[in-house]
């Protein structure tokens, strides 16, 4: 029986039992693990001062990570971006022997092991044999060099334009492509005014993904790299190595950088979403 | 990877008519340049690893696994998996729960909270706890004086792989049980079933497939993980290694034939969890087109 | 059981979905929800049902008992989903069976009663033999009486109906709606059922409550309603 109530209660929200157990739970699992450790990021940031924190992140050996880390995601990203439109399409619209295995192997990358990603590109590329030894001849060199980071950075960023293109290609309505070959466009002028415009900002959000991914990754570049100061040296390993030396401050800058970083990726990822979303809705 | 749908959707079915198509040629040469691409980049990484593996004979390969550190290894990247999976298992379970079953403002931050692991670099992952537990961090003095050991010591590194590994489970189950909607569970609700029952009886049956999808993937990278342990880990023999560390020491004492046997388990187990990732979100696409 | 909405007002956002409802449902009476999509019909009733609850100052009364605050769970209301909810992962039986499983220890029934009801219930609503199927093997109409086996199972004093002949074809929904006002003949139970369908409502129930915009515009017997309108709206819905 219920009882009968003087004032009247506050309106009930969920119907559904359960809110503020599993919400309560969520909220203090995600301050234990996260908010609260990265509070200490920013305070041990701000607590150096800002002279410190400025010459830390402007020495020139960080700067030069900067470029490596950024810079060779970035180019990594767009060799993806290429080459993941591609692999996407074929995945999608053509049948081959072995495009399952194939299409489950994309994901490598994001099951393997970074460590063992590391070591096994640069046994590829070291200059002893595989393909580091076809090269040798020719006098590239790629183990230990800033082109083998790059090699290590398109690795690690390949299912992130294959896995967003392919729900995008498979959803492409045939009338369209259709429509235009009725009014007399050939397949290449129909892929260009057509179907690539449709598909340009999945592309670029997961080229953008594949560069978030890029710039933080360790494990895979680290062992191909060679951390050579001033030329291999990713901003990850700048971090650790201040960690070594018990410069925290130094760390947490550096840290943060690279948050500021991830950051402004996520937003663009994003802004990239609400493009497409409004795209489509007008379409 | 906010953007990317994780489950195939169900799509229209793919009648394989295409009136306008590319010509033979065109085809021929793009399956050969992503055959080419895809085995560089993909096939040719996990070939070496096996080859170099058994590059000095299966004796070679065996007495790595007899070397106690290596065993020592293996053990630890065991027991951290065994603790954080079953951590974020609950997490992913209650997050899912919590963001697909009710509207509240701010639900969308939480969800893009729990996709932060995925976009910072995993040495940020470790770089957060030393800031905190580490000597000179927030608590370094007053573990010190208690005698508790967090980094360079096994707790350290179950909380470096925990971040690293949350989003998984959550992100396996949250678009699934937002597409199944809460039909069910209403009904279940006006059919006179409490909270549990609801849970037990209609949810977890649905999720089951997105469940095992979600596992899988954090199991994975509860045991591959390397940057984020390798900051906090400390790297003492036989105490804090895992087997990615592990073979980071090995390698760089140039044993490299026992650096890539320790791998090639873990390679093995990259594709033990491709092989469950792909059949598991296969079965939940179907149960979706049920619907 | 008698029901009484008093000033019921529901907001999702700025503008409400229900404002200032009130309503009165005799026991035994058949009651259409009628208005078009949008009108507040569906919101209504989950209130009833206890799915959702009002902003703090209407009441919901079951029999003279306040039941606003209490949830879905408790209140006995059998409800009929639009789609029909029906548990994919279960066959037929464990669907019906399923109020019975839940109840808590003390009241449930030993397994021979629970196998009795729902034999009962597969033949009320002539589906008898079909215990092993599953839901995507049963046609639209078969699933939509499996889900009123259903929610006859918890023995409820109300009967709720939302949208219940929608998704079915044409001949298929005029059987259903025969069936309906026949099983209402038989077993007099409070009945609310949710629709934009003139035809059915005026077909099938003793009364029509007419909704728009989360406004209760008329209440009345089909004759009542089509002699004498009481707006523009009501007209103009009507085709008057």
């Amino acid at each position: 029986m219920s009882k009968q109530k003087s004032a009247p209660k506050k309106p009930l929200r969920h119907s559904l039992p359960g809110f503020g157990l599993t919400l309560g739970y969520s909220l203090v699992y995600l301050s234990l693990i996260v908010l609260v450790p990265f509070s200490a990021l920013f305070v041990k940031t701000a607590s150096g001062g800002w002279g410190h924190f400025w010459e830390t992140i402007t020495a020139p050996r960080v700067v030069v990570s900067y470029g490596v880390s950024f810079g060779l995601s970035f180019f990594a990203a767009l060799v993806n971006g290429v080459f993941g439109f591609i692999g996407a399409w074929v995945l999608v619209r053509y049948r081959f022997p072995g495009r399952r295995i194939l299409d489950a192997m994309v994901d490598l990358p994001f099951a393997l092991p970074t460590a063992v990603a590391g070591i096994a590109l640069t046994a590829i590329y070291a200059p002893n044999d595989w393909i580091g030894g076809l090269l040798k001849p020719v006098g590239i060199k790629v183990a230990f060099t800033q082109l083998g980071i790059f090699v290590a950075l398109t690795f690690i960023g390949l299912p992130f334009v294959v896995r967003t293109l392919q729900p995008v290609i498979q959803n492409l309505s045939d009338d369209v492509e259709e429509a235009a070959a009725c009014l007399g466009a050939g397949r290449w002028q129909t892929f260009r005014r057509v179907i690539f415009p449709a598909l340009l900002p999945s592309t670029l959000t997961g080229v953008t993904l594949a560069y978030g991914r890029a710039v933080g990754e360790y494990g895979s570049v680290v062992f191909i790299a060679g951390n050579l100061p001033f030329k291999t040296e990713i901003t990850p390993l700048l971090i650790i190595s201040k960690l070594e030396q018990y410069d925290y401050s130094g760390a947490a800058a550096l840290g943060f950088v690279m948050l500021v970083v991830s950051f402004f990726v996520l937003l663009a990822s994003n802004a990239l979403q609400a493009w497409d979303n409004k795209r489509k809705g007008m379409l | 990877m906010a953007g990317a749908s994780q489950f195939p959707i169900p799509q229209r079915p793919d009648t394989g008519r295409r009136a306008t198509a590319e010509s033979p040629v065109a085809k021929v040469l793009l399956v050969g340049i992503t055959l080419v691409f895809f085995s560089l980049f993909l096939l040719l990484p996990l070939f070496v690893v096996f080859q170099e593996a058994f590059s000095k004979g299966l004796g070679v390969f065996l007495k790595t696994f007899r070397d106690p550190y290596a065993q020592d290894a293996i053990r630890l990247t065991l027991l951290v998996a065994a603790i954080t999976v079953p951590l974020n298992t609950v997490f992913g379970l209650a997050a899912a729960w919590s963001l697909t079953r009710f509207r509240f403002s701010g639900r969308s931050f939480l969800i893009t909270l729990i996709d932060l692991p995925l976009w910072v670099s995993p040495v940020i992952g470790g770089l957060i706890y030393i800031l905190v537990f580490g000597s000179k961090g927030w608590l370094g003095a007053w573990l010190s004086d208690h005698g508790i050991r967090i980094i360079f010591a096994v707790p350290g590194i179950v909380l470096a792989t925990v971040f690293v590994t949350f989003p998984f489970v959550a992100r396996g189950l949250i678009p699934l049980m937002q597409a199944q909607g809460i039909s069910e569970e209403e009904a279940a609700l006006t059919l006179g079933a409490n909270g549990w029952q609801i849970f037990w009886r209609v949810t977890v049956p649905k999720i089951k497939w997105g469940l095992l999808y979600g596992v899988i993937l954090c199991n994975a990278r509860a045991m591959g993980e390397f940057g984020a342990v390798s900051v906090v880990s400390g790297h003492i023999r036989g105490k804090t290694n895992t087997m990615p560390l592990h073979i980071e020491i090995l390698y760089n004492e140039y044993h490299f034939a026992a650096a890539f046997a320790v791998a090639s388990l873990l390679a093995l187990l990259a594709l033990v969890t491709l092989f469950l990732k792909t059949y598991s979100e296969w079965r939940a696409a179907e149960q979706l087109k049920q619907l | 059981m008698s029901i009484r909405i008093h000033h019921v007002t529901k907001r999702y956002s700025r503008y409400p979905a229900l404002n200032d409802v009130s309503v009165e449902i005799e026991t035994g009476e058949l009651i259409a929800l009628l208005g078009p999509s949008g009108s507040g019909k569906t919101t209504l009733l989950r209130v009833i049902a206890g799915l959702e609850f009002p902003e703090s100052q209407g009441t919901v009364l079951f029999q003279e008992r306040d039941v606003t605050r209490l949830s879905a769970y408790k209140r006995k209301a059998g409800f009929v989903f639009q789609a029909y909810a029906l548990f994919a992962h279960m066959n037929v039986f464990e669907n019906i069976a399923f109020a019975l499983r839940v109840l808590p220890r003390k009241k449930r029934p030993p397994e021979s009663t629970i196998r009795a009801r729902v034999r009962e219930l597969l033949a009320a609503v002539q589906l008898d033999g079909l215990e092993k199927r599953l839901p995507t093997q049963l046609s639209g109409g078969q699933r939509q009486r499996v889900a009123f086996a259903r929610a006859l199972a918890i023995e409820p004093e109300v009967l709720l109906l939302d949208e219940p002949f929608g998704a079915l074809d044409a001949k298929v929904r005029k059987d259903l709606r025969r069936w309906l006002r026949e099983f209402h003949e038989r077993i007099r139970l409070t009945t609310i059922f949710v629709t934009h369908d003139q035809d059915e409502a005026f077909e099938v129930a003793d009364r029509a409550v007419i909704i728009d915009k989360g406004v209760i515009q008329q209440s009345g017997t089909p004759e009542e309603v089509r002699n004498n309108p009481a707006n523009e709206f009501v007209r103009d819905f009507l085709d008057l």
